[in-house]
């Protein structure tokens, strides 16, 4: 058998059994019964604290969701979904609601060594902030590169977030949503649901009635967030169904970068998650959006693994905006996913950087939107999916100009890499111009690993699989360069690790 | 299942019940009812059928030409190049008596179906077969014999002057053939509703040069679908150019299903007015070794609305294909529209297909740079939109050929820039 | 020493026979020369003795100092030492150039048994060697061959070969697309490797090379097999006097 050959087999057998986050913390957690109905959505709500205004804008979504008949116009193949047999809250049972940990102390340190597995560095960064005079040392902080705040949400609850205090000085609010609903209702009240409206799709209207935790930022005018911004999100608990929402507003001339980062242990049952994420951008501000998903995507037969149906959405509202969104998923056994922007605008911009990495029966859906409304908007795509094993791979996408988007530009590249004959890959753009003055540029390529590349390489002596892993980083290397440094190191050992057998 | 039925597919249903005296030996009446059945069932298919997505046939036919099976207006036409075979259909009916040996060619009343190699689909969206099975009255089987090299261009007339006809061309090429045929689909500006099929088989190591000019008015609504097959080594190439029509719903199937075989398409859409042109095309690679290029060139002006749906499929048979397709459009008026869907479907790893899809109006330093030179707007508008197209039709080989395509084309641009 | 015993190769995916029965020594620390026209199998003949999978051996072996590299991969048989300067040289979009120079010297170190080479003392033995042949620093930070003229790729070659250590260099047209100064450098790069005993296969149509890099023995390649063998002379009497003449004496 040849190497090639050979690798491909060691895909298809150990590639997806090997999941490095399938580790479960066994905290004891306190869970609302299975199934969901108005009551369920009132216990959600009461359980948050919520104003009376949230309880009725939820319910009024779950009767929404109750008349809208589930997508099926994508090409993921699963069994339909019991939406009765999730829970659809969970949260770690020592967790108050009314006495959210200030300090890691506080947090249960089973918690914190699940997320010292996942590499997220709460602990560091608690060191830092807990020194005395921290402000002294904070806004010495400020202006170096590399710091993180994060915020944590394990199942249903957000169980930490760092540095809130410090950014706060600054005038910017960064906390979990539940929060935000209670500290900040005006803000919540005015911005949620006016990207996604509540009714925009089957699982956005899901994600309104029962949605349990997130973050909410807020960067006032004119500031530039002094240090990324992170989520980390986990499912932890069986049967649980995860509605995450954040809501990011980036007013006049401010500028953010977020970044979130999903884990799930491995589970044999179907994990749900449906997160809605709407940003908004005012004149001359800008939200970078980077996202590196690993949920768990099921084992090699292709059972259990988590389905992900994502809403993601920007508004480029004031003119000379920019929102750019950059994804690495290689996890879930189902991704639904078609991250947006909403180029409202004049000379507003949207961005779009995507890796999109299936092995085992993993199954992709994913692309972007680019709706240009105003004039002189410009948008890029680039694309690039890689298929192995038995998995499908799908890149869709929308570029549309209406009417009065006069001198519209957009440049689309999306590329496909197929390793092995049993996994698929797929390009549906949608490509639209309503008017005479736009500049569109589409280019799609479908391909395995070249031979006279790989032969190339491994003539100056480089063994098989690392001539593929040389070849796959080469390939995802433009994507890979829009991620903060932080997280391109991780966004590359990601790739590696689910590719693994097949490129070292 | 449908609540409300559009006035279109009232009329549709109620032709069927006055068809009569439609050949059954074309398509028995059994088959007319079943296709009939079907069209019942599913209607005009609206914008949510994602293959019409952008051809909402419900809402854009919201009345159908009347329909006779005695509508007698026009006669056939000189051929487009002197000397080209003539086969042509004039409101439905053969009319020509053209004899061409060693081909074999005979008017399709009078051929029984399973004489023909027309494949029936009914399904949902496939409105086109629906419709031309039940009401096809016409049309021309055409087969090539082995190892004939065709000097003659065989020129299949469909001429349409107002009412309504349905036809069908069944063309077999026989093993090591070349045959060039010209299709012309042509009709006055009297409000005409038609469908064509042609299915066509090209047996190993054919090959053939097949060109669609279609001239129709400025109220005709034609619904055409060009499905080919092609054997081991065979090769085609289909050249295209849409010059008058009101509402043309173009479909294009390609099956390689032989290794090595080739298809290539070189499509022109000159859209002015209202018209509205939809190229649906879906070529599939089943066998090794088999390669694809489909070039698609749109000019919109006025408030015409191009529409390119191109997918390449590439089965897991078919290891070592080369596919490419690339559409570029060209919008010239502000209130112009043009959509593309070019897809990729791929189901083999040692391929190499690559789509490209580019829309943009005339370069102004061009356009500045000619006029400098003393031509007009008009003139260097021409010119640049020429440059653009004109690339389509070079390199067919055959100089009276494309003699007459560049006329085909200069005619357009005289009347329409 | 290189051996080549009736050497049978096919094109693998049509199976058409391109070497029919190839014989051929170079020893240690030879250069020799293989020139013929076009289609000869002059190509065929560099990727046959780098490994390509895209060609078949039917008859006869390769040794390389006494052992058969028939069944190694491309990359074992470059920890053997033999080094495939191609014709073109492949564009890799995302690889940076330097990153690759790094994996592979170490990879090749490893497989000799040498220890990993540490990040200053790569990088200053790339730069020597860079400056040497008039590279600059920042082509290296660009994605391998993406973009570079033909003259930029075929020193990116040397380098790679000065870097790599090879005891043995197929140089598959190197001259092709030089310029006289480009022609100079990658010459220059060529005797230095000469000078410690690396043996070299320089694979040329013209002897233009020749003039630069004076080769101990010369071959005619002609329809799949050496028809001629000699010394310098050879080469000068084909470019006098053409292949038709030695062609046609081999075929009668």
């Amino acid at each position: 058998m040849s190497a090639r050959a050979e690798t491909i087999r060691q895909v298809q057998e150990i590639g997806v059994d090997q999941y490095q986050y399938g580790f479960e913390t066994n905290i004891e957690s306190e869970k609302a019964p299975k199934g969901l109905d108005e009551n369920i959505i009132r216990y959600i709500s009461d359980r948050k604290q919520e104003p009376q205004w949230m309880l009725e804008w939820r319910l009024s979504a779950y009767n929404r969701w109750l008349k809208i008949k589930e997508p099926t116009w994508s090409r993921l193949q699963y069994p339909p979904i019991a939406f009765q047999d999730y829970h659809y809250y969970a949260t770690p049972k020592n967790i108050d609601q009314n006495m959210l940990p200030q300090s890691l102390e506080d947090v249960d340190p089973e918690l914190l060594v699940t997320y010292e597995k996942l590499g997220i560095p709460l602990r560091e960064q608690e060191i830092l902030a807990g020194v005395p005079e921290k402000d002294r040392v904070f806004s010495e902080n400020l202006s170096r590169s590399g710091h993180v705040a994060v915020d944590a949400v394990f199942d249903s609850v957000s169980v930490i977030t760092t540095f809130k205090k410090e950014l706060a000085q600054v005038g910017i609010i960064f906390c979990s949503i539940s929060e935000a609903i209670r500290e900040h209702s005006d803000l919540v009240r005015e911005y949620m649901g006016s990207v996604v409206p509540v009714a925009d799709n089957f699982y956005s209207a899901l994600n309104s009635s029962v949605f349990t935790d997130g973050s909410f930022v807020y960067v006032p005018k004119g500031v530039r967030c002094p240090m990324e911004l992170s989520t980390y999100f986990r499912i932890n608990e069986r049967n649980t169904g995860q509605f995450e929402r954040t809501l990011i507003i980036a007013d006049e001339g401010a500028y953010v970068s977020y970044l979130e980062g999903c884990t799930a242990p491995q589970r044999d049952e179907n994990q749900l998650h449906a997160a809605v994420v709407e940003l908004i951008v005012f004149k001359n501000a800008e939200i970078k959006y980077s996202t590196v998903q690993n949920w768990y995507p099921g084992d090699k037969e292709g059972r259990g693994g988590i389905y992900n149906f994502v809403t993601k959405r920007g508004d480029c509202r004031g003119s000379h905006s920019k929102i750019s969104w950059t994804q690495v998923e290689t996890g879930s056994a189902l991704t639904w996913k078609y991250p947006s922007c909403l180029l409202k605008g004049d000379h507003s911009r949207g961005e779009f950087y995507s890796i999109a990495v299936s092995n085992g029966y993993q199954q992709i859906d994913s692309g972007s939107k680019m709706i240009h409304l105003g004039k002189n908007t410009s948008s890029r795509i680039i694309s690039k999916g890689i298929s192995a094993g038995f998995s499908s791979n799908t890149y869709r996408g929308k570029v549309s100009a209406h009417r009065q988007a006069k001198n519209a530009r957009n440049f689309t590249q999306c590329d496909s890499l197929l390793i092995g004959h049993d996994c698929s890959a797929h390009t549906i753009p949608y490509i639209e111009a309503k008017n005479a003055q736009v500049q569109f540029e589409h280019e799609a390529t479908t391909s395995k690993i070249s031979d006279e590349q790989l032969f190339y390489i491994m003539q100056r002596g480089i063994l098989e699989e690392e001539a593929m892993a040389l070849l796959v980083n080469g390939f995802v290397h433009e994507v890979i360069q829009k991620l903060p440094m932080e997280f391109a190191v991780e966004a590359q050992k990601l790739i590696s690790i689910s590719l693994e057998g097949s490129i070292g | 299942m449908l609540i409300d039925r559009t006035q279109a597919e009232e009329a549709i249903i109620e032709n069927f019940l006055n068809s009569d005296s439609l050949p059954n030996l074309l398509f028995p009446r059994e088959m007319r009812e079943a296709a009939m059945a079907a069209f019942k069932e599913h209607g005009f298919p609206s914008r949510k059928r994602e293959s019409w997505h952008y051809t909402d046939l419900r809402n854009k036919l919201t009345r159908i030409s009347s329909y006779s099976d005695d509508h007698n207006d026009g006669r056939p036409i000189l051929p487009l190049i002197l000397g080209n075979v003539l086969f042509s259909v004039v409101n439905g009916k053969a009319v020509s008596n053209s004899v061409l040996p060693p081909v074999f060619c005979t008017p399709l009343a009078l051929s029984p179906s399973r004489a023909l190699n027309i494949l029936r689909d009914f399904s949902i969206t496939n409105v086109i077969s629906q419709v031309n099975t039940a009401f096809a009255s016409d049309g021309w089987r055409i087969n090539v014999q082995k190892d004939v090299f065709l000097d003659n261009i065989i020129e299949i007339q469909n001429l349409q002057n107002g009412g309504q006809s349905h036809t069908c061309f069944s063309v077999s090429v026989a093993e090591d053939s070349r045959a060039t045929i010209l299709e012309r689909q042509l009709g006055d500006d009297q409000e005409s509703f038609l469908s064509s099929v042609s299915d066509i088989d090209l047996a190993e190591g054919a090959e053939v040069l097949w060109i669609i000019i279609r001239e129709r008015g400025i109220l005709s609504t034609e619904l055409n679908r060009f499905y080919a097959r092609l054997d081991k080594g065979a090769r085609l190439k289909l050249v295209i150019i849409n010059a008058g029509l009101h509402l043309l719903r173009q479909e294009v199937h390609i099956d390689l299903n032989g290794s090595r075989s080739d298809f290539q398409l070189r499509c022109i859409n000159l859209l002015s007015g209202e018209s509205h042109a939809d190229t649906t095309m879906k070529i599939r690679h089943f066998a090794r070794s088999t390669t694809s290029k489909e070039m698609i060139r749109n000019i919109a002006t006025d408030t015409s609305c191009g529409v390119f749906q191109g997918m390449v499929q590439v089965l897991p048979t078919g290891q070592k294909t080369d596919a490419k397709m690339l559409c570029q459009s060209l919008i010239l008026s502000k209130d112009a529209e043009c959509h593309a869907k070019p897809e990729l479907d791929i189901f083999a790893d040692d391929i190499l297909c690559g789509h490209g899809a580019t829309f943009s109006t005339i370069d102004r330093n061009q356009l500045f740079y000619l006029m400098t030179r003393g031509l007009t707007f008009v003139q260097a508008k021409a010119v640049l939109v020429k440059c653009f197209i004109k690339e389509q039709i070079e390199g067919i080989g055959q100089e009276d050929i494309e003699k007459a395509l560049h006329g085909v084309l200069d005619h357009w641009l005289f009347l329409h820039l | 020493m290189l051996e080549i015993n009736n050497l049978h190769v096919q094109v693998a995916e049509t199976g058409i026979e391109i070497l029919h029965g190839l014989d051929l020594v170079v020893k240690n620390a030879e250069t020799a020369a293989i020139m013929g026209p076009n289609g000869s199998g002059k190509s065929t003949l560099s990727y046959i003795l780098a490994g390509h999978k895209g060609y078949k051996v039917t008859q006869g072996d390769i040794f390389y100092n006494g052992q058969s590299i028939l069944g190694m991969n491309p990359a074992e048989r470059s920890a053997l030492g033999i080094f495939l300067g191609f014709q073109y040289p492949i564009e890799i979009p995302g690889l940076i150039t330097m990153e690759f120079l790094k994996v592979a010297i170490n990879a090749l170190r490893k497989a000799r048994g040498q220890t990993e080479l540490k990040v200053p003392e790569f990088i200053n033995r790339v730069k020597e060697i860079a400056k040497r042949l008039s590279i600059s620093m920042p082509m290296l930070k660009r994605p391998l061959n993406v973009g570079f003229s033909g003259g930029e790729k075929k020193k990116i070659e040397i380098l790679q070969m000065s870097l790599l250590d090879p005891t043995f260099c197929v140089m598959d047209e190197t001259d092709s697309g030089l310029d006289i100064d480009a022609l100079k450098i990658v010459a220059d790069g060529m005797n230095r490797l000469r000078s410690s005993q690396c043996s070299f296969l320089i694979i040329t149509h013209y002897q233009r090379l020749l003039d630069y890099i004076n080769p101990d023995t010369v071959h005619v390649l002609s329809k799949g097999k050496i028809v001629r063998s000699g010394d310098r002379d050879l080469a000068v009497y084909v470019e006098k006097n053409g292949y038709a003449n030695i062609i046609g004496v081999s075929c009668g």
